[in-house]
């Protein structure tokens, strides 16, 4: 064939191919119908923590539908704009512009604070209130963005109870565990910080595994020769319940103590009747929790699944963006911040919610949790 | 003294997947010259393979006698990932045994994602619970502790290892394999039907692998789609390390590289043993290029 016209060819075939390509991501891009107002979600919906993440999108959808049989807000009926967040910076990042361009009024998720934070700046630059339901490092609200809230607690507060719980214990070497993520080295900072303030009590272990490796057996004989009196994972539950298992299965000494993102069903499949020694750190679950008991039934209801540990914190999230909407008549997310920051005791599911001056909760409660019968129960 | 025990068992065991795989890696490049990137993924499959086994099973598991289960859920497995793999060399390397050194390699690369994005897709990439089939009963010797898939798995390996190694030095067709990877050109003229042998290859590498992978399952009780890759690599350069090409030298660069690694976290630290385990590793390459056993040279990628 003459060069030009195969060149031309190869080129023809080269728009067609982009046409394609481009084609399905501009039909996805859509502008929310005349009528409606669209809500966000993004957070895990594939990955090891697609569970709390799919657990926190039905809680939103929760949300939106009391809202819609209500009548919707503003005379309008209310849809939700899901996007997968699978605690990767990148995809977040991304998520959060596809919300952006989607034309979303405010946002709630994520589930690890390594997407919440870059999530964040966009939101704010593009004034768009966003409300997280579980991310709990300090460093989101610290970006000095007035428009960032939380409905959860943050870990230098988990921190300080988790130390607390530990002098009750009188523990004197504690051993504490992490995996470099944002959230998981925050927390375990923050309490190695809380832990300095009690004398008596020394870190005499602090190091991280590596997620997903599975093989935790190295790292715990090396703890277990260092004979803690409490050893404290800050991971995800993927790796937490594992490590876990393993913990007890190698016989290290001394009591085993989780953070927060390992109070899920998840927790007690992967750690057997391991899960029964340990001990875990965080906010109430829903079904502790008596102000939650409608919602629990609904939930429950709806999706024939028990709600989980977050999905409280993310309705009312989601509730609480559409009530600000509803009472201030507008979308526009300068009012929407205004109102919130000036909210009083707003009663959610989860308790009374006022949101301080940098967008975090006032009077989180923590607990310690425990395993009984393959269920929560409190340890305290 | 204790902990300098628990970590050698702890390594060992580690070792024993490395090993297993490695020699996947390590046949394949001496028979073909082809780094088939695509192992590591047939590790994972076999994990998912025994899974699945397990799942049609249902109740009927239990109720079986561990005589029973045992063999099955190792047995199934490694022939369905051994035919795997056999077909895998059948549709996307032997079309290109003549073709530059490049293109194999880059097809292993896609071959490797293929697998790792449907696993990905049909789990929602969710990690999934493997039930385990061992009773979970631990043994304390003084301080050192030993569960009962330990127990298993090292000697299950060295078995395996042991069948393999006979099987390529005391069997024609392993003398027939090994004359191939001398001189496949003069190997088919002398009568030897290569294309057969070399599925054949493929076959046992597959199936050694999906027995790592449900040993794998069962010991850790967790696994989802991207357990093979890191390992994977783990294994090759542990094939490396022993000799690429070499079966004892797979065997040792694995078991070698579950030590390193775990002494690395056991007394360096938990977050860099990965860096230490490949520091050792270069440092062995840069004094030793063809590796511990090794007498073929490391082609460079």
């Amino acid at each position: 064939m003459k060069a030009t016209i195969r060149h031309s060819l190869v080129a023809a075939l080269g728009i067609v191919a982009l046409t394609f390509a481009v084609a399905p991501v501009a039909a996805h891009a859509t502008v929310p119908k005349a009528g409606t107002i669209k809500l966000g979600y993004f957070g895990p919906l594939t990955g090891s923590n697609a569970v709390e993440g799919i657990d926190m999108e039905n809680a939103a959808k929760l949300a939106i539908d009391n809202w819609n049989k209500k009548g919707g807000v503003l005379g309008d009926q209310i849809t939700l704009d899901a996007q997968d967040s699978p605690c990767v910076a990148a995809v977040a990042v991304q998520a959060a512009q596809k919300l952006v361009t989607d034309g979303v009024v405010g946002v709630v998720g994520p589930y690890c604070s390594s997407d919440a934070i870059p999530a964040s700046v966009i939101y704010h630059r593009a004034g768009i209130p966003f409300i997280t339901g579980a991310s709990t490092n300090p460093k989101l609200t610290e970006q000095g963005f007035d428009d960032v809230f939380r409905t959860v607690g943050r870990d230098d507060e988990q921190g300080v109870f988790a130390a607390s719980i530990m002098a009750g214990w009188h523990a004197k070497r504690i051993a504490i565990v992490h995996d470099n993520t944002t959230y998981a080295h925050g927390l375990a900072t923050q309490t190695q910080v809380a832990l300095a303030k009690h004398p008596g009590m020394k870190v005499v272990f602090f190091d991280a595994i590596v997620p997903g490796s599975r093989d935790f057996t190295a790292i715990l004989t090396r703890i277990r020769s260092v004979k803690p009196d409490v050893t404290y994972f800050t991971g995800y539950v993927a790796d937490g319940g594992l490590f876990v298992k393993q913990f007890v299965s190698l016989g290290v000494p001394g009591r085993i103590m989780a953070g927060d993102a390992n109070n899920g069903a998840e927790f007690i499949s992967l750690a057997g009747k391991a899960s029964e020694k340990a001990f875990i750190t965080g906010a109430l679950l829903p079904q502790m929790v008596p102000s939650a008991a409608g919602f629990v039934k609904q939930f429950t209801a709806k999706y024939h699944l028990a709600p989980g540990p977050y999905s409280g914190y993310t309705y009312d999230a989601m509730d609480i963006l559409l009530y600000a909407i509803q009472k201030t008549g507008s979308t526009n997310g300068a009012t929407l911040v205004r109102f919130l920051k000036g909210l009083k005791n707003y009663p959610g599911v989860t308790g009374p919610i006022t949101f301080t001056s940098t967008g975090d909760r006032k009077q989180i409660q923590y607990t310690l949790l425990t395993v009984r019968h393959g269920q929560f129960v409190r340890a305290m | 003294m204790d902990t300098f025990l628990q970590q050698v068992i702890n390594g060992l065991t580690l070792g024993s997947f490395y090993a297993l795989v490695a020699l996947g890696y390590t046949m394949v490049y001496g028979i073909i010259r082809l780094i088939n990137f695509a192992h590591g993924d047939l590790f994972m499959v076999g994990a998912f393979a025994g899974l699945s086994l397990l799942s049609s099973l249902g109740g009927l598991a239990g109720k079986m006698s561990p005589f029973v289960i045992i063999p099955l859920v190792f047995i199934v497995p490694m022939a369905t990932v051994g035919l795997m793999g056999a077909v895998i060399e059948r549709l996307a390397y032997r079309p290109l045994r003549r073709a530059p050194r490049l293109s194999p390699l880059i097809t292993a690369i896609g071959v490797s994602l293929a697998l790792e994005i449907a696993v990905e897709l049909l789990t929602k990439a969710q990690y999934q619970l493997f039930p385990s089939v061992l009773p979970s009963t631990v043994w304390s010797i003084g301080n050192v502790v030993i569960s009962a898939a330990q127990v298993l798995i090292v000697p299950v390996t060295l078995a395996l290892m042991a069948a393999l190694y006979l099987f390529v030095q005391r069997t024609m067709l392993g003398k027939a394999m090994r004359a191939i990877a001398i001189d496949q050109d003069t190997a088919q003229m002398m009568g030897i039907n290569v294309d057969s042998l070399i599925s054949l290859t493929f076959f046992v590498g597959g199936a050694l692998a999906a027995a790592a992978g449900v040993m794998f399952g069962t010991y850790y009780g967790s696994i989802n789609f991207d357990m093979g890759f890191l390992l994977g690599l783990k294994a090759f350069t542990a094939a490396v390390l022993g000799g690429i090409g070499n079966i004892p030298g797979a065997m040792l660069g694995g078991y070698l590289l579950g030590l390193l690694e775990t002494f690395a976290a056991g007394y360096i630290s938990g977050e860099w043993k990965d860096v230490f385990a490949f520091l050792i590793l270069i440092g062995v390459l840069t004094l030793r290029p063809t590796g511990i056993l090794g007498e073929h040279v490391v082609e460079k990628i």
